[in-house]
């Protein structure tokens, strides 16, 4: 057996998910600068002196324009805000709070026959169970909770029902509201509305 | 391969059974014998490991929600650039040159002249059809994964058109999947 290996630990850019040292083909190398500036200033020597040079200018023209010290941190200090500003954008963006929302597929099986799945229902406070026997008795079809592939629950509504179910969920829950409904539609999702 | 990958591709994830999983664990330890010790922090054999199905015959190694390793129809599994740069010796290398890097990286084959270049480096040991890490002059970490079209004495001799098949490289589908749900 051979001896057991660790783990090596690999600095990925937040900004583009790349290592680090691959910001620069990446899809945006300008986004990720100030990223790499503050963890991985090693990497891109010429970045470095690059800001450096700019934060020189700034400082050049605040100590032409007024006296010397107070200013010079001054300018610095307006220089580094922005760049937090930007790293945290994209650092929101992909943390970004899942909102809850019900998302409706049709699923064709036998060629002419289909299923409809209702996922989402859960993230409105709605009980899985009794909404699929709501389902069951207003559609006069088989509706059950079904288990999906990793651990999250749906309902399965027997028919083609993409359309009449969305007045059937936003009339007996008023709770959702219809702009949170969502079709897929050939893989791609599609809002419900309009 | 994995240009265009989401999760949409993914027709069906299974929780395999004990001995298509015990399989699964053997063939990567075949192919990657010096990952076995680590086989059992990477798929441990409490946790169900999920196969997905997708298109064009690729299946994924899920564990966790986590894909690990990939491979088409019967081939040869193929671990995540993820994965790979966690444990960076297990796999051959090859090293292309700093102009190929992003021809490389928009998905393209990678060419005998970048690898045989001055930038670049050849395992000699390697044989046709398998799986190789694609690295980059100039960088420490994998860019890509690859899979053989010819030995690499051939791809030293002949010096021309398709040395080794892009499979799996940075900022591709699979890269950016890096949770199933």
């Amino acid at each position: 057996m051979a001896e057991k290996l660790q783990p090596l630990k690999v600095l990925y850019c937040s900004v583009c998910s790349l290592p680090a040292e691959y910001c620069e083909f990446g899809p945006d190398f300008e986004k990720c600068k100030p990223w790499l500036l503050k963890n991985a200033p090693g990497l891109y020597p010429d970045l470095v002196s690059e800001a450096e040079k700019a934060a020189e200018q700034l400082q050049g023209v605040n100590i032409s324009g007024e006296k010397g010290d107070t200013s010079k941190r001054q300018g610095s200090a307006a220089n580094f805000q922005p760049d937090e500003e930007v790293k945290k954008l994209p650092g929101g963006k992909v943390k970004k709070k899942e909102k809850p929302e019900i998302i409706i597929e049709k699923v064709i099986r036998n060629k002419r026959k289909c299923v409809t799945m209702i996922k989402g229902l859960d993230l409105f406070g709605i009980k899985l169970s009794e909404a699929s026997k709501k389902f069951g008795k207003k559609f006069a079809s088989g509706a059950s909770v079904v288990k999906g592939p990793t651990e999250k629950e749906q309902i399965d509504v027997q028919g083609d029902l993409m359309l009449d179910i969305v007045d059937f969920i936003t009339e007996t829950w008023e709770n959702v509201p219809e702009s949170a409904i969502f079709f897929i539609e050939d893989g791609r999702k599609v809002p419900a509305v309009g | 391969m994995f240009r265009k990958f989401t999760q949409e591709e993914i027709s069906s994830q299974n929780q395999v059974k004990a001995s298509v999983q015990r399989k699964i664990r053997q063939s990567i330890a075949e192919e990657y014998p010096d990952l076995e010790a680590n086989l059992e922090d990477l798929i441990p054999k409490k946790v169900p490991l999920i196969v997905a199905k997708c298109q064009n015959h690729i299946n994924l190694v899920v564990v966790n929600n986590v894909p690990l390793f990939f491979n088409i129809r019967d081939g040869p599994y193929m671990p995540t650039l993820r994965l790979l740069h966690q444990y960076p010796s297990i796999m051959k290398k090859f090293q292309v040159d700093r102009g190929a890097i992003k021809f490389v990286l928009a998905g393209a084959n990678i060419m005998c002249p970048g690898l045989t270049s001055p930038g670049g480096s050849l395992d000699d040991e390697v044989l046709a059809e398998a799986p190789v890490a694609i690295m980059a002059e100039g960088k420490e970490h994998a860019l890509a994964i690859g899979f053989t079209k010819m030995p690499a004495k051939d791809i030293r001799s002949i010096n021309k058109g398709i040395g080794v098949d892009n499979m799996h490289y940075l900022n591709d589908g699979l890269w950016k999947t890096v949770h199933l749900d």
